[in-house]
């Protein structure tokens, strides 16, 4: 785990504590769309990194280059615990993902292949942020999810993702965790990331959660 | 009577919570390990009456943790403890030989039972 510069205000038990709570939202997560997709999310440790806003994007590039192209949903969420969520997939895999929900060889139009994506995300995110919250004293509302369909990463610009997630000198709590489906070459990307607003509150939540055992 | 538990975790927060969520006037004697690697070699160095095992672990999951563990004895008490809690993660452990699938994060409760079922295999 990386606590890096610029102000670094997460101790690393904290950090930690925010690893192991991540850690059980994604199972939650991944949990509910096994039963929708009948097929096994394999999870991976996830990794949570103190990182300056505006550098926020060239990391999500450093995670996914091994992608031409990937495809985006992001929803923004708040409450105590404010920020984004964005769940990306390699732009091939698009096909491969659809065939995880339709089992009549529909034909892939534009639309389902958007409907399909939202839906991913939906449960994904909703489900992991909605934990997170849940297991912090928080309750967040989401905005709807917004789909970037083909987002080359070497031109991943701010324009991408929301531009509240940059600001120079904001520091945010970077949240990652990749997954993939047993036995499909299917993986994703899960970035959660709390603004500067939500800091001061995530502390206190987090040392509140230890204390509760 | 449980005396000798092992927790495999490569969270310390998470070992930390499964001992808060130990019963406190009771004397065990705890071994932890980060990785599926390590829970394997402090089981056979301790040969404990209970394991605690994770499964989203670097190094060595907790489901080959597991396979190794029952290879190596047949009848060592396994819990897994993870959030992962999918309907085929916990198939799969239990036909890997899991006693019992305890979802993240634990209770004083959900650890109480585990302790009371692993009593009773341990008979």
């Amino acid at each position: 785990m990386n606590i890096s510069p610029p102000e670094q205000k997460f101790s690393s038990d904290e950090a930690a504590i925010l690893q192991e709570v991540m850690n059980i939202a994604f199972g939650k997560a991944s949990a509910d769309l096994a039963r929708v997709i009948d097929i096994r999310v394999v999870l991976n440790v996830p990794h949570v990194e103190l990182i300056g806003a505006d550098g926020l994007l060239q990391r999500i590039k450093e995670e996914t280059k091994v992608y031409d192209a990937l495809s985006i949903i992001e929803q923004n969420f708040w409450g105590k615990f404010t920020g984004s969520a964005l769940l990306a997939f390699p732009s091939s895999a698009k096909k491969g993902l659809i065939s995880l929900f339709d089992d009549e060889g529909e034909e892939v139009s534009p639309l389902l292949e958007k409907e399909t994506l939202l839906e991913v995300g939906n449960i994904l995110i909703g489900a992991c942020v909605g934990k997170v919250a849940e297991l912090l004293g928080d309750m967040v509302s989401f905005s709807p999810p917004r789909l970037n369909p083909h987002v080359v990463i070497s031109n991943l610009a701010k324009e991408a993702v929301s531009k509240h997630l940059a600001g120079a000198g904001k520091i945010a709590v970077l949240m990652k965790t990749v997954f993939h489906f047993e036995d499909k070459d299917i993986s994703g990307f899960l970035f959660l990331v709390a603004n500067q607003d939500s800091m001061e509150w995530l502390e206190t939540a987090l040392n509140n959660f230890m204390a509760n055992f | 009577m449980i005396k000798k538990i092992l927790i495999v975790d490569d969270s310390q927060v998470a070992r930390a919570i499964v001992k808060k969520c130990l019963p406190k006037d009771r004397d065990f004697e705890l071994t932890e390990a980060s990785n599926g690697q390590e829970g394997l070699q402090k089981f056979k160095e301790v040969r404990p009456d209970l394991t605690f095992l994770d499964l989203t672990m670097p190094v060595m999951d907790g489901f080959d943790a597991l396979k190794a563990i029952k290879e190596e004895d047949n009848l060592a008490v396994v819990m897994v403890l993870s959030s992962d809690i999918q309907k085929k993660t916990v198939e799969k452990v239990v036909t890997l030989g899991a006693d019992m699938v305890i979802p993240k994060p634990p209770s004083a409760e959900s650890i109480q039972e585990a302790l009371t079922k692993a009593a009773k295999l341990l008979v």
